[in-house]
């Protein structure tokens, strides 16, 4: 069992940070490896990240609405 | 890109083959007799009487244009002479198939078009409507010109005789012709009649047709636009833009009122493009009506009709009308026929024998259908003559008036100027269209809410673009007011409707805007451009997106012709109310990074704006969309996450600031600065660096090149006595040459040193990482500066600039 997480990517040179739209899944949840699970908005797009690995959602750790670095973890996901 | 368009492999691997349709070629076949039955005998009495008027029309301007006389009349006519003579069935076949209300949009050589859509006009309205159109038009002033020259028997006859004289006046380029003599043979038009503008651009009114027939389809008039094209515009990218613009699936699969738009592609095929030969020589086709099967499945309909037969070419036409009214457009229609006439008076038929013309002057579409009406019993060949002499008699009394100057003045041409903006406003009256949603719920809308409308923190650090508001969202907020206040504004470009503009400008309107509201276009800059000239002419409001400003040269003609043009050529009888936003890039080289506001601002009747601050860039753009006149909106891509540093904060409702005026945005006593879009920000960095030296500068941000005050810039350099333009422009031509060589002229005697310009080099944009060499940074305006400091007292020769401008550099 490893835990894997759930990560803002690099999205282009000039953006630092993203905001949390909404979860599309909530602590508990069993996911598949490339399902959305969370939206994401940066200053020019919205996007929905897909699950890195699949497994269960073990910890949610940032609320919508927050505004967070690009590389903060979101979420842990328990393989 | 909507989601709910599966591309799936499974189906579109599979083995097939395509079928077209059935093309038509020449398969009319009504006897007369039916036609006189449905038709009426009068009425197709007036068909030939139409077609003997456009050629003694013609024949009269011909013989003006070769000889200078005509009858009686000596007149010197400068201006050009694209004569139909030979094609005057398929122009009064087809004006018998529209109704007043359908719009005709016509070439260079429609002379024909514009009468016929006019005799026909004249012949269906209400005589208190033609009496009120002859009223209201230009204050009477035509209508009294031809009572008093040319003798009327009732409303009818007085109807003709003002088209007749507006049009030639026009031609005259007299200031009662229909277009106060701004337009002339090419581009003459009169709305009330149906006949919408002529365009001088061979295959210009394809787009310009299509836009017409989008607005009809965004308002659900039950009424058609016409493409009056020749089959040279085959030939012309533009025209197959436009084409499949109109015949774009979306219509059919995303729109909630189905159907493809409701226009008319007319090819008066006269088999000559001047003096190629299209079939044979320069097109591909040999049947102009094939190339509706490159289009789409059911080939648009297209047909091939005999263009020498009025009754053919109504009955098709009259048959793709319905199918237009049925949501069925568009439709494209083949319609061979003969110019006699050369191309121009110039022509001396180099490219065509004698025996050809002969062979056609047997099957002239006047003889035919005189012969016609004779054989049957209708009109006796006495009675032909007769017509035919009335109408000469006529024609020569119009010429006669139409060259005077006392009946039709010549243009003052200082009244020109007055023409090129209109500077009016028209406040949207009609009921609020109701969003998809409430706006409240988008999550764009509730992001946007969230950020403070500060740019900076309460020590005066820049705030994150994530948590203040940013250039794009004022751009945003602007556009969002208009949509959902204004029925008449609609938005499209490339990728504008679920990825918001492809640099997220739009992003969330999806969510509140139907299909006939916000859509993806095809990548076809130049139909971009003109379907919304054809839209705004036609009451529409669009604020089109061009993804990147390097794309204007796909629209060329559509910005520079056609945007640029319209009001002044139309004496003001047409706005284009159409807000053009366009993004100056970086980073991508050459074809994606260049501010090409000297080339918007050379054209006259361009308003052109370039906002720097989140401030400036929401209260700009929304004067820009509740103007008017055309505007082009530049947006550096480097800006659009900038957030408020100037203003206190960025007003949440809407506001206008005044499109001209420059903004001073830091405040010095020794050199004004004067900066162009983002130059600002370097020339920001600079002011702190030179303020460290004991230098101070004033910053002007232009925010808009056309119109442009030079007010405070020369309060400014009354003050500094020093005059600097920053630009990231290539220098050589550029809005900031002409910004420079005005104040120099302006403010020649309160001058301490040379104006002084810093641009790009005239190369060609570099990559990435090469971009600080070439576009100016604060550390070369500090330099220039300090050069223009020391030089206070002369000015030396600049031999670098001589041995560059002499290497084209």
């Amino acid at each position: 069992m490893a835990r894997v997480a759930v990560k803002i990517p690099d999205l282009g040179n000039e953006v630092t940070e993203a905001q949390i739209d909404s979860w599309l899944k909530s602590p508990g949840d069993m996911i598949s490896q490339g399902e959305e699970i969370v939206a994401i908005t940066t200053p020019k797009v919205t996007v929905e990240l897909e699950a890195p690995a699949s497994g269960r959602i073990v910890d949610i750790l940032v609320e919508p609405d927050e505004i967070v670095a690009v590389g903060t973890i979101l979420a842990i996901i328990e393989t | 890109m909507p989601k709910s368009i599966n591309v799936d492999p499974g189906r579109t691997r599979l083995p097939d083959h395509l079928e077209l349709p059935d093309i038509p070629v020449h398969r009319y076949d009504t006897p007369f007799a039916e036609e006189l039955e449905s038709h009426g005998r009068r009425s197709l009495v007036e068909l030939l009487r139409h077609m003997m008027i456009l050629r003694s029309f013609e024949s009269g301007l011909a013989a003006l244009k070769s000889t200078g006389k005509f009858g009686h009349l000596e007149y010197i006519y400068k201006g050009p002479a694209h004569l139909s003579i030979g094609q005057e069935a398929a122009a009064v076949g087809a004006a018998l198939a529209l109704t007043p209300n359908d719009h005709i949009f016509g070439s260079h050589r429609s002379h024909g078009e514009f009468l016929a859509k006019g005799l026909r006009a004249i012949a269906v309205m209400d005589e208190a409507d033609l009496t009120a159109i002859m009223e209201e038009h230009d204050d009477g002033k035509l209508r009294d010109a031809v009572t008093a020259r040319l003798d009327c028997r009732g409303v009818r006859d007085k109807a003709e005789r003002f088209l007749l004289l507006g049009f030639l006046a026009e031609i005259f380029m007299r200031s009662n012709g229909f277009n106060g003599g701004m337009g002339g043979s090419m581009h003459a038009f009169f709305l009330p009649f149906g006949a919408y503008p002529n365009n001088a651009i061979v295959g210009a009114s394809a787009g310009i047709a299509t836009g017409a027939a989008l607005q009809m389809k965004v308002e659900r008039r039950k009424t058609i636009a016409v493409a009056m094209l020749g089959d040279g515009a085959t030939g012309c990218g533009p025209v197959w833009e436009a084409m499949n613009f109109a015949a774009m699936a979306q219509f059919d699969q995303l729109w909630d009122e189905k159907g493809g738009l409701p226009v008319l592609f007319f090819f008066t095929n006269n088999f000559y493009a001047m003096g190629g030969q299209t079939s044979g020589e320069t097109m591909a086709w040999d049947r102009l009506s094939q190339i509706g099967a490159g289009l789409r499945r059911d080939a648009c309909h297209a047909e091939t009709v005999d263009g020498t037969n009025p009754l053919a070419v109504a009955d098709a036409v009259a048959r793709k009308r319905s199918l237009l009214m049925a949501q069925r457009g568009p439709a494209l229609l083949d319609v061979e026929c003969y110019r006699y006439s050369g191309h121009s008076t110039t022509d001396v038929n180099a490219y065509r024998t004698k025996e050809e013309i002969a062979l056609w002057r047997l099957v002239d579409p006047i003889q035919q259908m005189q012969a016609r009406l004779t054989r049957a019993g209708v009109l006796s060949t006495e009675q032909a003559t007769e017509m035919q002499a009335g109408i000469e008699k006529l024609m020569h009394g119009v010429f006669h008036a139409a060259a005077d100057p006392d009946v039709c003045p010549r243009v003052d041409p200082a009244s020109i100027g007055q023409k090129m903006f209109s500077d009016l406003k028209s406040p949207y009256t009609g009921t609020l269209p109701r969003p998809l949603r409430e706006p409240e719920s988008v999550p764009r809308l509730r992001q946007t809410a969230k950020k403070t409308r500060r740019g900076r923190t309460a020590s005066g650090e820049p705030l994150s673009p994530m948590r203040a508001m940013t250039l794009r969202d004022g751009l945003f907020e602007s556009v969002l007011h208009h949509v959902l206040n204004d029925r008449r504004v609609i938005l499209y470009g490339e990728e504008c409707r679920e990825w918001g503009g492809a640099f997220g400008v739009y992003r969330g309107l999806s969510d509140l805007l139907p299909h006939d509201r916000l859509f993806n276009a095809p990548i076809s800059e130049a139909a971009i451009v003109a379907t919304a000239v054809g839209a705004a002419i036609e009451g529409g409001r669009p604020i089109i997106e061009l993804m990147y400003a390097d794309f204007i040269g796909r629209a060329g003609d559509e910005i520079f012709n056609q945007l640029a043009k319209w009001q002044a050529m139309s004496n003001g009888h047409l706005s284009l109310p159409v807000v053009l936003r366009t993004s100056v890039g970086s980073k991508y080289g050459a074809q994606h990074s260049q501010d090409w506001t000297g080339l918007a601002m050379h054209i006259p009747g361009l308003k052109v704006i370039y906002p720097a601050t989140p401030y400036d860039a929401k209260g700009l753009l929304s004067a820009a969309i509740a103007c008017d006149d055309p505007v082009l909106v530049f947006e550096s891509q480097r800006l659009y996450d900038k957030t408020e540093l100037f203003a206190d904060s960025v007003p949440e409702g809407d506001y206008q600031l005044p499109i001209g005026v420059p903004d001073i945005k830091r405040a010095g006593e020794d050199v004004t600065v004067l900066t162009i879009g983002p130059s600002l920000y370097p020339a920001l960095d600079a002011a702190e660096t030179l303020s460290q030296q004991g230098i101070s500068i004033e910053i002007i941000d232009a925010r808009s090149l056309v119109p442009f005050a030079y007010d405070s810039v020369l309060e400014s350099v009354a003050k500094t006595g020093r005059f600097l333009v920053v630009t990231e422009a290539c220098e050589r031509g550029s809005a900031a040459m002409t910004l420079t060589s005005n104040v120099a002229h302006l403010a020649f005697t309160q001058l301490k040193s040379p104006p002084r310009l810093l641009g790009s080099p005239n190369w060609i944009v570099p990559g990435a990482d090469m971009e600080e060499a070439y576009f100016p940074q604060a550390a070369d305006i500090v330099r220039m500066v300090s050069e223009m400091m020391a030089n206070a007292g002369g000015h030396r020769r600049d031999s670098e600039r001589l041995r560059l401008a002499r290497c084209g550099l």
